[in-house]
This record gives structure tokens, C-alpha cells and sequence, in this order.
């Protein structure tokens, strides 16, 4: 069995470095038709313009775009991602130092998200048929109808402002040091033996995780439900029943194993756009990620920043549908026998 | 007699949840295109003596501005119906062009599959690795920002939406003996696919098309807060917010009611295609009787 999983992965994974390519090659086309020039934002405003030429020869702007693009990518292969124009620093290490708030953010977010998809899947299912599932069912349109941008702003006002319960800006209280370690600071702190910081920092990630998850529950709770309707059409259902067994041991050991499958693959897609939902709850949030990084790169141009931070986002996404994959294989005793 | 022109409708016109969802949406329109006509003030005439008056009901509320103004004295109800303007037309166009991106190459995709197929596939999990918000996020770097490069990113980030779903669904109708039949009378592919499997495609495609221009005014509103969309002059919701963010404890209406305005069109929008999807949908309907 351990070596078909270990198959099954492997393809995967070698797809998804296929796909990283073809990722790269638009990202470095979509970037290179800017009408900004990079050389001339790297010199002061005075620079002459036989001062710009050189410099677009120095950056290899003369080149044609295909030269380009392989000059790039040895580079990226040996981990040599540019420097930012702005910040005049290697782009790894930017991403290196910001990449940690974010996934931090993220496995939080999913974490509540996970929970409250398959709570309100299980009580959508509860209800069915019962006067109170259309009221149920116009709440997750609702929840549908409520972006996690949104979610951010509304518990800013109302628990940070309004009730002044909770911080909402930053990762921890500002006048408080940490040294990196890892640059997660849930396990630097522990690694430091500082839980004053531990407590601060998840002060600090309730309401940012609050507002992603809870944007990214009613799509799993739905599917949830859904699969558990479907699953209910079966005859071990029925036969089950007619053994005598209790409505909740059906659901747990025979119903809920079968349904969580397409739940989960719909978990893996709605995770992927969770981690490109935090770049906007970071800026709300003033959180110091990868998203943060991204917009600032954004506003100023700073391409190498765009192109790198593009790809990591890329990167997470990808390693996060093989995760998912691979647990979908681990699960499916169909896929197993294969 | 109320009651049976009532029972004569069609279903889809019967369901109270399309009936929502049209009433908000066809709101919202007349905003949009009676905009000049309705709003009280110019959205872009400063009061630099009236800033950050609160909703007119409110304490020290003005009844000339009604829903209260802005840090610059700007009116905020005659913002919120301007920025209706772009809210929809994002809606309407870049649903429509995701709609036949996605759906014309899911037709191509689900009908001729083998390597055509594939191919398309391999497009949208190429697509399906950026998560939406930094692809758009991107693409308006690449393309400046403008309303009509707004409509361009959502129709390049979106259309897999339409073309993932619509894929399987002609998958299973492609291979009907109807379509076979069609086939043996002699229709060439294009007419076998415009004229059986289109048509039964379309109740899916109504419903895709509602859900997606939430989800445009979603994308259109995250782009104008983070200042990638219309551009400063062009009153728009997420603009609104952004601005608002910065006075929380000046006013804290200035951000509720952009946060309003977004949640009830993405609401009429979800509303509207979650109606329409129980009602259209032969499946579900079939389910329930």
C-alpha cells in the first residue's frame, strides 16, 4: 500500500514542478509588459539617458525575453531570486522573514475553518428535512455573501474598536523583542521560554484567523452536508439500519467515513484560495506577511518582490493540493487497491 | 385571482429566494444606471465643513446629507449609488466574458475530450495554482489599472470557474444518444454542440453566471481597496472602505455602510443563483418531488 501512495505522490509531485515551470514563464511574461523599466526606477531622477542604457544592459533589459527568462531561472535554481528595487536586499530573504507570519496565519485560519465547515456541515445535515432548515440554509447563503475582507473589518469595528477586547494590529504588542529562530513566533516563543509573547501573539492571530476561517467554512459545510444526503442513498445505510444499529453510530462509523471524502478534496481547493485570502486580512490587519510584502511590492513596482512572492504563493498552493492529494489516497481504500 | 396569476408563473419566478435575489439585483441596477438622476450630491463635491457627519438620524446627523459624509465632507449616499455603477458593470461584463471563455472551452473540452481535453485541464490546474486574489492582483499590475482592465483580469482569473463545472457537466451530455443521433444525421460538430448540447447546459450556465457576479463584485471591491482598480476619481465601494479605515474612531458608519452595500449585492447575486439552481436544475428538482 505504501508504495502506491508513495507512487500517486511522486506524480503528483512531479506535476506540480511542471506546473511551477509554466507558472514562472506567464509570471515572467505578464511582468515583463509593464510600462514601467526597472534600470530607470533603480537610478536616481537625474540619471542621464545614455546612463539608463547602460544600466538596462548591466540588468540584461537588452536581451531578448526568452535569454531573459533562462538568465532568471538559473538564478532562481541556484536560490538567487534578484533584489528588490525598494529595499535594495536579496528578495529570498524577504520572503524568507515574512513567509512564517503567513503560513502561521494560514494553518490557524484552515484549522477554523476545518472546524466550523464540518460543525455546520453536520448540523446542516441534523436538520434536514426539519422547519428549521431553510432558516439554516439562507444562513450559509449569508455566510456565503461575506468575503473574509469583510469578516476583517466587521470584527475590527466590533471587538477591537467598539468592545476593545482584542489587538488588531501587528503579530504581538510592539514594544516586545523575540529573537528569529524559526519565525514562527508560536514555537520561537517557547523555544525563548517567553509565554508572555506566546499569549500575545495568539491575542494577536484570533481575529485575522477568525475573519479567514470563518469566510471559508459555509463552501465545506455545504459539501459536507451535501456527500452526507448522498451517502444516505446507500444501501449499507439501509442496512445498516435494518441490523438495528443507532442512527449516530451509523453516521460515525459508516456515513461520515464515506462522506468526508469529497469533502476533502473540496477542502484542499478552498484551502488553496484561503492562503491567497490572507494577503487581503494581513493588510487589514497591518500583519507583517507575505501578503503585506506583496501589496507594498505592488504599489511601487517592485518586480523581483512580485515575481518571487508570486511564485511562493504558487509554491504553497501546489504543495498544499498534494497534501491534500496524498491524504485523499490514504483515505480511499478504492484508490488503495489500484 | 392574485393567487392563481401567481401559480401560473414559472417555477423559477414562484421561488421566494429568486424573487429576493431579483429584487436587490434590479435595485441595484437602477442605482447604476439612474445614478446622476437619484444621488442627492455630486459623489465627488467636498464640504470641508461638513466632514464626518454621521446617518441623518443619528444625533448630530444633517438631513441634507443622508447617509452622513466622508473625511473630505463627501456625500456618502450619493458614493454608495455611484459606486453601484461599477460594482455592476464589473458584474454584468466580466461574468459574462468568464461565462464564455470558460464555457466555450469546457464545450470544446467535454466534447471532443482525448488530448483536447487534457489540455484544457492541464490550463486550469495551471490557473488553479495562484490563488484568485494574487492573480488579479498581478494581472492588474501587467495591465494598469482602468475599469476595462479590471473586467479583463476577473474574465482571465475566473473563467476556470465556469469551465471546471461546465466541463463534467458536457462530459455526461456529450455522451447522450441524442447527441449520437444528432451526430448520425449528419450535423457537423459545431451545430451538434450549439444546437444539443448548449441548450442543455443552460439552466448550469444561469446559475454559474448569478454566483459569478458576486464574486466580480467581490474581486472588484478588494481591488479598488487595495487602489488596483478604477483609479482615484471613480467613487467605488472597496475605495470607500480603504478610506474610511484610516477614521475608525472618526466614524465608524463610514465603514459599515460600504460593507453593507458590497454584502447585499453579493447576497442578491448568491440568493438569486442559489434560487435559480433549485429551481432550474432537473437533478434537484427531481430530488425533492
Amino acid at each position: 500500500m505504501l508504495a502506491t501512495v508513495l507512487t500517486l505522490i511522486g506524480r503528483r509531485a512531479l506535476l506540480s514542478f511542471l506546473i511551477l515551470f509554466i507558472v514562472s514563464v506567464l509570471l515572467f511574461i505578464v511582468l515583463r509588459a509593464l510600462p514601467v523599466d526597472p534600470a530607470a526606477m533603480s537610478l536616481p531622477p537625474n540619471a542621464t539617458v545614455a546612463e539608463i542604457e547602460a544600466k538596462r544592459h548591466e540588468m540584461g533589459l537588452d536581451l531578448s525575453l526568452p535569454r531573459q527568462y533562462l538568465i532568471w531561472l538559473s538564478h532562481a535554481v541556484s536560490g538567487d531570486l534578484g533584489s528588490s528595487i525598494q529595499f535594495r536586499r536579496g528578495v529570498l530573504g524577504l520572503v524568507a522573514s515574512t513567509l512564517p507570519a503567513t503560513i502561521e496565519l494560514a494553518v490557524l485560519a484552515m484549522l477554523v475553518a476545518s472546524v466550523l465547515g464540518l460543525a455546520g456541515g453536520l448540523a446542516l445535515f441534523h436538520v434536514r428535512g426539519t422547519a428549521k432548515e431553510p432558516a439554516l440554509d439562507l444562513g450559509t447563503v449569508v455566510l456565503l455573501s461575506l468575503p473574509e475582507f469583510l469578516w476583517a473589518l466587521f470584527f475590527i469595528l466590533v471587538v477591537g474598536v467598539a468592545l476593545r477586547w482584542l489587538p488588531f494590529t501587528g503579530r504581538i504588542d510592539p514594544d516586545m523583542r523575540l529573537p528569529v529562530t524559526t519565525g514562527f513566533l508560536l514555537i520561537d516563543s517557547w523555544i525563548a521560554g517567553r509565554p508572555d509573547i506566546f499569549r500575545s501573539a495568539i491575542e494577536h492571530l484570533i481575529l485575522p484567523s477568525l475573519a479567514l476561517g470563518i469566510a471559508f467554512s459555509p463552501a465545506i459545510m455545504r459539501v459536507l452536508r451535501s456527500s452526507l444526503l448522498d451517502v444516505y442513498q446507500e444501501d449499507y445505510i439501509h442496512l445498516a439500519r435494518l441490523r438495528g444499529l443507532g442512527e449516530k453510530h451509523i453516521l460515525i462509523r459508516h456515513a461520515l467515513k464515506n462522506a468526508i471524502l469529497p469533502t476533502l478534496s473540496l477542502m484542499g481547493v478552498q484551502f488553496g484560495f484561503l492562503f491567497g485570502g490572507t494577503l487581503l486580512v494581513e493588510l487589514i490587519f497591518s500583519y507583517p506577511g507575505l501578503g503585506n510584502l506583496m501589496v507594498d511590492a505592488v504599489r511601487n513596482a517592485d518586480l523581483p518582490i512580485i515575481q518571487a512572492v508570486g511564485l511562493t504563493y504558487c509554491i504553497v498552493v501546489l504543495s498544499i493540493n498534494t497534501i491534500v492529494d496524498s491524504l485523499y489516497v490514504i483515505l480511499n481504500p478504492k484508490l488503495r487497491l489500484q | 385571482m392574485a393567487a392563481r396569476a401567481f401559480a401560473s408563473l414559472p417555477p423559477w419566478l414562484r421561488s421566494g429566494r429568486v424573487l429576493i435575489g431579483l429584487t436587490i439585483v434590479a435595485a441595484l441596477a437602477i442605482c447604476a444606471l439612474l445614478a446622476p438622476q437619484i444621488a442627492p450630491h455630486d459623489p465627488n463635491e467636498q464640504n470641508l465643513l461638513a466632514t464626518f457627519l454621521p446617518p441623518a438620524w443619528m444625533h448630530d446627523g444633517d438631513p441634507a446629507y443622508l447617509l452622513g459624509t466622508d473625511s473630505l465632507g463627501r456625500d456618502v449616499l450619493s458614493r454608495l449609488i455611484y459606486g453601484a455603477r461599477v460594482a455592476m458593470m464589473v458584474a454584468v461584463f466580466a461574468s459574462f466574458g468568464a461565462m464564455i471563455v470558460g464555457a466555450t472551452l469546457a464545450y470544446i473540452a467535454g466534447y471532443f475530450g482525448g488530448r483536447v481535453d487534457a489540455l484544457i485541464g492541464r490550463a486550469v490546474d495551471v490557473w488553479m495554482s495562484f490563488p484568485p486574489v494574487i492573480l488579479s492582483l498581478i494581472l492588474m499590475v501587467g495591465l494598469g489599472i482602468g475599469l476595462r482592465n479590471v473586467i479583463l483580469a476577473i474574465i482571465l482569473v475566473d473563467w476556470t470557474r465556469f469551465c471546471r463545472v461546465m466541463r463534467s457537466e458536457v462530459l455526461v451530455i456529450a455522451r447522450k444518444d441524442y447527441v449520437a443521433a444528432a451526430r448520425l444525421l449528419g450535423f457537423s460538430h459545431a451545430r451538434t454542440i450549439t444546437s444539443e448540447i448548449v441548450p442543455a447546459t443552460v439552466p448550469l450556465l444561469i446559475t454559474l453566471l448569478s454566483l459569478e457576479m458576486g464574486v466580480a463584485v467581490i474581486v472588484e471591491a478588494l481591488l479598488s481597496f487595495v487602489g488596483m482598480s478604477v483609479g482615484p476619481q471613480t467613487p467605488a465601494w472597496g475605495q470607500m472602505i480603504a478610506d474610511a479605515r484610516q477614521y475608525i474612531y472618526d466614524s465608524p458608519w463610514g465603514l459599515i455602510l460600504p460593507i453593507l452595500a458590497i454584502f447585499l449585492a453579493v447576497f442578491g447575486f448568491n440568493i438569486l443563483g442559489d434560487g435559480l439552481r433549485r429551481t432550474l436544475d432537473v437533478r434537484v428538482t427531481a430530488q425533492r418531488t
